[in-house]
């Protein structure tokens, strides 16, 4: 029997933890608080070390709270992070994505900054500001930046952040032997996409979704030890999911991946889905990572690396890439499906669509068709944003927000 | 055979090469590969200032990416090439021709029929000459446009 209007409108018959209110992924108010108490003191991938390996390589990234950052390699081979933002007129400093940049020259009135953020020189200066203004007062303004989880650049806008240790915690215990050796980029490339970021990450977030991949329903579904694939949760809204050996030799035009992956068994697939749109996926002989960027309540960038290891021959790099491309690249089987999912879920739950629920009521013992992993994501998020997930508005009785899953 | 009509032979190679493809006719377009054929889709990343290949199949390898398309999900909406033959290199010596064409890919969404530019870049084609025939021997699509939006399953 279908539903009507009330019916329709009526709280799913779960647990407040095992739905949420579709709202939350369309509403403008909701996005700017979310840049402001989610993104803005959280720790997010700018780039990774390989991209800027040398001194004085750069690299521009466009944080998800629409600050723009330089990450950039100094003389001391450090790596900082700074506002691409002109102190004196406020215009952009570096233009091209990746450079190399002794001097960072601000084209407009030709102010010039080293890859310490101190300003070298200002035109004409004692003639314009007399004593009144020199370089000390003109620095960059730059923030916390880390490498580490795999020789990823992390940046973090808040000063009095806690490091980037702990912000993860535990969550990468479980990739931690997999990436001893140095890694380089190969892929990278974007998606611009009409929906909501946390839709993104929860495709991340759940593997029910596999019915939409015939890839993983032939190579993974259909083979032992699937449905014995666990998540983990951990604190900060991080979660895990636990590996099995993927029968890439099931799908016709794929086979096993020989390369494979330091200490990784045969097929072996881990993933790291971090608060709050960040993906470590290791599948076998590629790492892939996913970085979401959002640019509205229902538009978000998507940042998609693909990295091999540094000490590749030609022959392994060859091989990773074909594996990468073949279901994670823009023309692969399985990344167009993902994104056309999300790009479904953005239709239907943009502003005005009445959509009114998302349920993530699946209970599997925390095994992989298990929803906690979005469940344990939506506890942080409502903690964070002191709105229940549930019930962002506080239209039913104030409650305090829900305890993790 | 007479530069122009070799040159007008190979001109209808690559425009039947895109019919075909638009047409979804993947027989079609293979007849037109020979047996040694490789597609590759290359493009340059200024972000990590590297090459990249994005896609890379001998004939045997295309034939498979098309039988299995049914049994993936897809967005339906139909792509159009629209090439230009720019450039026709005969070699006669190696039996062959190196021919550069740009290639613009329209896509038109199925409610309301609006096109848009979904990319550009160009094919780099070695065309196979034995006697009166031509043959797609190798084709490297160099993409300048790298965001693709919720992407596609078929190649350009």
């Amino acid at each position: 029997m279908s539903k009507n209007a009330a019916q329709w409108s009526a709280k799913p018959g779960f647990p407040q933890t095992h739905y949420v209110d579709s709202r939350i992924y369309a509403d403008a108010a909701i996005f700017a608080e979310e840049r402001e108490k989610i993104f803005k003191p959280s720790w997010i991938i700018a780039c990774h070390e390989s991209e800027i390996p040398g001194q004085f390589d750069y690299r521009l990234f466009n944080h998800p709270t629409g600050v723009p950052l330089i990450a950039v390699r100094g003389d001391d081979s450090k790596v900082r992070a700074f506002y691409n933002i002109c102190p004196h007129r406020g215009n952009t400093i570096l233009y091209d994505p990746a450079g190399n940049a002794k001097r960072m020259t601000c084209i407009f009135h030709q102010w010039s900054f080293d890859t310490r953020g101190n300003c070298v020189d200002i035109s004409r200066a004692d003639q314009g500001y007399q004593n009144r203004f020199c370089k000390e007062d003109a620095a960059m303004r730059e923030v916390k930046c880390e490498v580490g989880c795999g020789g990823f650049v992390w940046v973090n806008l808040d000063d009095n952040s806690a490091s980037l240790r702990e912000f993860v915690g535990g969550a990468m215990d479980i990739l931690e032997p997999f990436m001893q050796e140095p890694m380089e980029v190969f892929h990278f490339h974007k998606a611009h996409v009409r929906t909501n970021f946390k839709l993104w990450h929860d495709t991340n977030s759940e593997f029910y979704h596999d019915f939409l991949h015939y890839f993983n329903r032939i190579t993974g579904m259909m083979q032992p030890g699937y449905f014995d694939r666990r998540y983990t949760g951990f604190p900060n809204g991080h979660a895990t999911v636990g590996s099995m050996e993927i029968r890439y030799d099931k799908y016709e035009g794929s086979k096993d991946r020989a390369v494979g992956w330091p200490g990784l068994a045969p097929g072996g697939w881990y993933m790291v889905d971090l608060f709050p749109g960040m993906t470590y996926n290791l599948r076998t002989s590629v790492l892939r990572i996913d970085t979401a960027i959002p640019l509205g309540p229902n538009e978000v960038i998507i940042e998609f690396r693909g990295l091999g290891l540094k000490r590749d021959t030609a022959e392994e790099r060859r091989q990773r890439i074909f594996d990468h491309n073949m279901i994670w690249g823009p023309f692969g089987r399985n990344l167009h499906e993902d994104l056309l999912g999300v790009h479904g879920q953005g239709r239907a739950m943009r502003e005005g669509t009445d959509s009114r629920w998302v349920i993530q009521g699946r209970e599997e013992d925390g095994t992989i068709h298990d929803e906690v992993g979005m469940r344990h994501f939506y506890a942080e998020w409502s903690r964070r944003m002191d709105r229940p997930a549930y019930d962002p508005y506080r239209e039913g009785k104030p409650e305090p927000v829900r305890a993790a899953a | 055979m007479l530069k122009t009509e070799r040159r007008y032979q190979i001109e209808e190679l690559v425009y039947r090469s895109c019919l075909a493809l638009d047409a979804k006719d993947w027989k079609s377009f293979l007849d037109l590969c020979d047996a040694q054929f490789r597609y590759t889709i290359t493009t340059y990343s200024p972000e990590i200032r590297k090459d990249m290949v994005w896609l890379d199949h001998d004939k045997k390898g295309m034939d498979t990416l098309f039988t299995n398309l049914p049994r993936h999900n897809s967005d339906h909406s139909p792509i159009t090439r629209h090439a230009t033959v720019y450039t026709v290199d005969v070699d006669q010596a190696n039996s062959e021709a190196n021919v550069v064409s740009a290639i613009q890919v329209f896509r038109t969404q199925l409610d309301g029929g609006a096109t848009e530019l979904f990319a550009v870049g160009r094919f780099h084609d070695t065309v196979k000459l034995n006697g009166s025939a031509a043959t797609l021997a190798r084709r490297v699509v160099r993409l300048e446009t790298r965001l693709l939006g919720y992407g596609y399953h078929v190649p350009f």
